[in-house]
């Protein structure tokens, strides 16, 4: 397994695309989640300028364990960088023909698969650990009492987060095989939660139980909105069960629809 | 002698076009195995079926007596169409990442490279190479890991003559340590020159096996001249003449079977004729190729 990850991590530590896209990713995901405060006491100036107050220390942006949700909310908003990292990469293979010749040299089809989803799960592995630092030392520096009570609750949003990504990124790979060219790939990734939402807003009225079982909707269910809770002290603190198998149950059809298409077609 | 490889009634289809139809032939260890055909005539897709990225129709294959899978692809090297590389990778690179696809060790990179002279442009991006150096890092990468069997598809396409003589020089090469070699080719001349055996595809179909030898066989034809007024005439008397064929001041003889060149020379001097010129004419691959292909069928 650690041979075939290795072999997709050749190709794209040499490519400068790769560094860019991976680059701007983690800059995004890390400077943003890591500057809130900042963020609130600029908001809080202007709040000031126009002779209005906001006392920043009753939002607990980044207080145990509100902390925890809170950045990995904010973090799954850009994985969108790294599902088109994922479309690059995969189809670069068939413009290239190297899919062709990775055939030919001795790769089966599947574990040419297996190195691409084992790259997806890296990458969301990466994202999971640095935000969870980031949440850790933030939670540290701004909570005013560490209650030590508190400091892990809520941590199951990580795996929930985890598989937020890695369902993404297996669909971003489905797409890529599917769609083979990397304009039309990536503009359809941008546009699935639109044309999912136009689909839903239309079945709205007729089947509205079928709502949570769309793919984007699932993915996004795995971490709510946090911020519920401080307009509405209307607090969802768990990870829902029924989100969890649904997006579970839609990462493995992304990844066997891929084996299936790659197992059928003539390269 | 041992199969290397085997096929029974491979049938590829492509919507309504039928692209190999009904192939079954056998390649023996050590052979050097000419596969040929005009253009669309079917050699790439069947090759493609054998390194396994076009799924057959109907049919099977085998390799080594082994159903194929993809640990028999790693024991052959393989350039199928034109060079396959990571554009934005150096030569060197390339070739790593093929040594750790095909499980075997980088230590044989630079043996390869000196093999194909790209040694000392290997740290440069292989979209920098010109066709030549690609088709030879092709060559390069399917001998990396010292291969039983290598598969070729028009290795000499785009390069000039010098590059066309190399590469044919390196086939050779390889063929006398006892390696089995396949070759798709439509340059005729070329497989005469490198092959043992061949075969002839003609839209999909197998038209033609056989030994490259057996095509100098058959009805020999001499070329032949002499200063004499009524040298047809001469050539008529000759017993084992089957027809004759005046042709830019000389005359092609051909033959009836059991006779020969020198038979004619012999009959030539008895009479009192000197020729100024006389040749026996093998029967070029070309001949029997477009002999093979225009008949109808």
């Amino acid at each position: 397994m650690l041979h075939l990850l290795k072999i997709d991590l050749k190709k794209l530590t040499s490519y400068r695309t790769f560094w860019v896209v991976c680059g701007l990713y983690f800059l995004t995901i890390g400077f943003s989640t890591a500057s809130g405060m900042e963020f609130l006491k600029w908001l809080a100036n202007t709040f000031d300028k126009f002779g209005s107050s906001l006392n920043i220390d009753r939002i607990p942006l980044y207080h145990f364990p509100d902390v925890w949700l809170n950045l990995v909310w904010w973090s799954g908003f850009f994985k969108v960088l790294l599902g088109i990292m994922v479309v690059i990469s995969i189809s670069n293979e068939y413009t290239y023909r190297t899919l062709r010749q990775n055939i030919i040299d001795g790769l089966s089809r599947w574990e040419f698969l297996a190195s691409k989803i084992l790259t997806n799960l890296l990458l969301s592995l990466i994202s999971v650990v640095l935000i969870f630092i980031i949440a850790l030392v933030t939670g540290f520096i701004y909570t005013p009492e560490i209650n030590w009570n508190y400091v892990f609750t809520d941590i199951e949003f990580y795996p929930a987060y985890l598989l937020e990504l890695f369902t993404f990124l297996s669909y971003a790979l489905m797409l890529g095989i599917f769609v083979q060219r990397s304009g039309l790939t990536i503009i359809l990734l941008l546009l699935s939660y639109m044309l999912e939402a136009i689909v839903k807003a239309n079945i709205d009225d007729y089947f509205p139980w079928l709502i949570p079982y769309f793919p984007m909707e699932s993915i996004s269910a795995l971490v709510p909105i946090p911020f519920y809770r401080y307009a509405f002290q209307e607090i969802q603190d768990y990870v829902d069960p029924a989100a969890v198998a649904i997006a579970s149950a839609w990462m493995i059809l992304f990844n066997y629809f891929s084996y299936l298409k790659l197992k059928r077609s003539d390269l | 002698m041992d199969t290397v490889l085997t096929t029974r009634h491979l049938t590829k289809d492509f919507g309504r076009l039928r692209a190999v139809d009904d192939l079954s032939f056998e390649v023996k260890r050590g052979q050097v195995f000419g596969l040929l055909g005009p253009n669309g005539s079917g050699k790439t897709t069947t090759l493609g079926m054998l390194m396994g990225v076009v799924n057959p129709t109907v049919g099977e294959f085998s390799w080594f007596g082994e159903i194929p899978n993809h640990h028999v692809r790693k024991k052959i090297g393989a350039v199928l169409e034109h060079p396959i590389f990571y554009p934005y990778l150096t030569g060197q690179k390339n070739l790593e990442l093929n040594a750790m696809i095909k499980q075997c060790p980088e230590e044989n990179i630079p043996g390869v490279l000196e093999l194909v002279e790209l040694a000392d442009r290997r740290n440069d991006k292989y979209k920098t190479y010109s066709l030549g150096m690609k088709q030879r890092l092709a060559i390069a990468s399917a001998l990396l890991n010292e291969p039983t069997v290598l598969i070729l598809d028009e290795p000499t396409n785009g390069l000039d003559p010098m590059g066309i003589a190399e590469i044919r020089e390196l086939i050779k090469k390889i063929a006398a340590n006892g390696k089995t070699i396949i070759l798709a080719s439509h340059l005729l001349d070329e497989v005469q020159k490198v092959c043992s055996h061949f075969a002839i595809l003609k839209k999909g179909r197998l038209v033609h096996v056989g030994p490259v030898d057996d095509v100098g066989k058959g009805a020999e034809t001499v070329e032949v001249k002499a200063d004499l007024p009524d040298f047809t005439e001469v050539l008529m008397q000759f017993p084992g003449t089957a027809s004759i064929l005046p042709e830019n001041g000389v005359f092609l003889v051909t033959l009836r079977e059991d006779f020969h060149s020198k038979d004619l020379n012999a009959f030539l001097i008895e009479r009192g004729v000197v020729a100024n010129h006389l040749v026996t004419k093998r029967k070029s691959l070309e001949k029997v190729f477009l002999e093979i292909l225009s008949e109808p069928r």
